[in-house]
């Protein structure tokens, strides 16, 4: 747990970087601060290791102030990632991995072992081992960063920008990388960025800065985008933060019809007396695995000599499909508006068809997870730090 | 050009051309022995830096001649009154190449240092002078080939190494010497200049390989 009390950082000539700040990292969470440029956040997250020291208030590490601490005992307990990846160009990746462990004063060669072992974790080919720094590419580079930042097994990482040199879909991929390796290995983490995609992505909790060193807001994503707490906040998390924030809600409490579902060998004159019973215009056709092969509309049908098996029936593509237990209520949205019949089929592991649902369902869920939220959330729509479910 | 006489005096070479190596490497050594924690305090402390600077030039306008005299009185016709002068000088071109390279070391690193534990002096002897080094190795390089050089001024009070060759060449008007005296210096400078390229790359392996 990492506690920031009423810290402020002024420097010679006035320029307040934090103003009086007050913020709870819970224990085995992802903290985000996030912010414009020069709004503080990198200097609040360098008053942990200490490369900044407050000019009032405290940084409490387990509860113990961490000026009392000696400067370089605490960093080598508190893992570090920078922008630019930080690493030593004169040494191997597998020896920059080793830094904390050699200077903790482990022998080289459990030190190199240990470094194997972080590579291995963070994706990075043992092959690369005895490379330098700058014949790697730059999302190599990070990993390498995060590796040595991991190499001692800290309770706490802080990553200042860690992802914002590389391009986009590297970035991407790092990110589920770490939302992937803080699964299993539950550091407390804080993390400055300025790109609030990244924060409701990888965040459990997100710290919003307003210039000048203040506190916005200090939610969890789905929160932020439900309720942000003032009109700068809902402007700093961007357009469209309804849809996003459908990310946030599991699309497994979404109503699935199997009425108008229908096997291959059914014939025409069945898929007809079903549709018209349902009051359907579409009927999806599955084949003997429960594996959806295409739409059939009542239209066309009736056009059709009643005895035809639907397996020979011209179909209307499926499109996209979702999995209600393993995607959100967005990606559910997202197929219902990419499919060309405003339906869309949940399915399961095997890609089997679980049922069919339409706006109508989704708008149903979406209230219903809506109140749900609201229900959970103060009043004032600001819940304390911390409160989180995730 | 009597190539005969090469062979006949092989002895009075060969002491001639150790000691002209002997007191030019000495120079460059020494220079750079006081020029690294010179450098060091001077990139540390940057209001140190100018007054060093300074005074370090007005050094190297000084003619090395004055300052043999200058010395005699204290260290009489030794090796170090030549060394000295030249010590001087090689600290003078050293020395600048130290605080550059401490400033080339990437900012990035420096940081991630002391973030990752490094005290102060690790930092320094595990992250900033290693990434000095090639800077460092440049001037070092300059120095010691002039130091080899700048030997032979040393013949002045009677201590110049191959020197010699050039002075009594030319009382003598016996060219040989002088051509012989004069290779030898070269190749010397290009021995020593050897040994350092071979130092720098063994020392900054790193450098070489980039992204295939």
């Amino acid at each position: 747990m990492i506690i920031f009390e009423h810290v402020t950082k002024r420097y010679p000539g006035g320029t307040v970087a934090v103003d009086d700040l007050s913020l709870e990292v819970p224990d085995g969470k992802i903290m985000i601060l996030v912010g414009p440029s020069g709004c503080g956040k990198t200097t609040t997250l360098r008053t942990v290791n200490r490369l900044v020291e407050p000019t009032t208030g405290r940084v409490l590490l387990d509860g113990r102030d961490v000026a009392q601490a000696h400067p370089a005992a605490l960093r080598r307990g508190i893992g570090y990632v920078i922008q630019q990846s930080g690493l030593f160009p004169h040494r191997t990746v597998e020896d920059n991995i080793a830094t904390v462990p050699l200077l903790n004063g482990w022998r080289r060669a459990r030190a190199r072992a240990r470094a194997r072992e972080l590579m291995e974790l963070v994706g990075l080919d043992a092959a690369l081992a005895r490379r330098y720094p700058q014949q790697l590419s730059g999302g190599q580079q990070q990993r390498v960063g995060v590796a040595r930042a991991l190499a001692a097994d800290p309770p706490v990482l802080l990553m200042d920008e860690p992802f914002s040199a590389v391009d986009p879909i590297v970035r991407a991929s790092l990110q589920d990388e770490l939302i992937r390796l803080q699964a299993g290995l539950r550091k407390t983490v804080v993390m400055v960025t300025h790109d609030v995609e990244e924060a409701i992505k990888v965040g459990d909790l997100v710290a919003v800065y307003r210039p000048g060193g203040h506190l916005a807001q200090v939610d969890t994503p789905e929160r932020l985008l439900g309720f942000p707490a003032d009109d700068y906040v809902e402007s700093f998390v961007g357009f469209d933060r309804g849809i996003r924030r459908l990310s946030f809600f599991p699309a497994d409490g979404l109503d699935l019809d199997l009425e108008a579902v229908l096997g291959e060998g059914a014939t025409v004159a069945e898929a007809l007396q079903v549709a018209k019973s349902v009051g359907q215009p579409w009927v999806l056709v599955i084949d003997a695995e429960r594996k959806p092969l295409g739409w059939a509309a009542a239209a066309q049908l009736e056009l059709l000599p009643g005895e035809h098996a639907l397996s020979d029936v011209p179909l209307t593509g499926y499109g996209h499909t979702f999995r209600p237990g393993a995607e959100s209520l967005r990606a559910a949205l997202d197929a219902t508006v990419l499919s060309r019949t405003g339906r869309a089929i949940g399915v399961d592991e095997q890609g089997r068809v679980l049922g069919v649902t339409s706006f109508d369902q989704l708008r149903a869920a979406i209230h219903a997870a809506d109140e749900a939220a609201a229900e959970e959330a103060p009043a004032d729509g600001r819940p304390a730090a911390g409160e989180t479910r995730a | 050009m009597v190539w005969s006489w090469i062979p006949g005096n092989l002895g009075l070479i060969g002491q001639l051309t150790r000691q002209n190596a002997y007191i030019g490497i000495v120079s460059a050594v020494v220079g750079l022995v006081i020029a690294v924690p010179l450098g060091i305090a001077s990139a540390r402390w940057r209001w140190l830096y100018p007054p060093v600077l300074s005074t370090a030039n007005v050094i190297y306008a000084l003619p090395s001649l004055a300052l043999f005299v200058a010395l005699i009185d204290y260290t009489g016709l030794s090796d170090t009154t030549v060394i000295i002068p030249l010590t001087l000088f090689s600290l003078v071109v050293i020395l600048p190449n130290v605080v550059d390279g401490l400033r080339s070391v990437p900012d990035d690193a420096r940081q991630a240092a002391t973030a990752m534990g490094f005290g102060p002096l690790r930092r320094l002897a595990q992250v900033e002078l290693p990434l000095a080094v090639p800077v460092i190795i440049a001037g070092m390089r300059v120095a010691t080939v002039s130091s080899i050089s700048l030997v032979s001024v040393g013949q002045l009070i009677g201590i110049g190494g191959l020197g010699y060759l050039f002075t009594d060449g030319l009382d003598r008007d016996f060219p040989t010497e002088i051509y012989v005296g004069l290779v030898l210096i070269i190749v010397l400078a290009l021995v020593c200049d050897l040994v350092l390229v071979l130092a720098r790359r063994l020392l900054t392996s790193w450098q070489r390989g980039s992204l295939p």
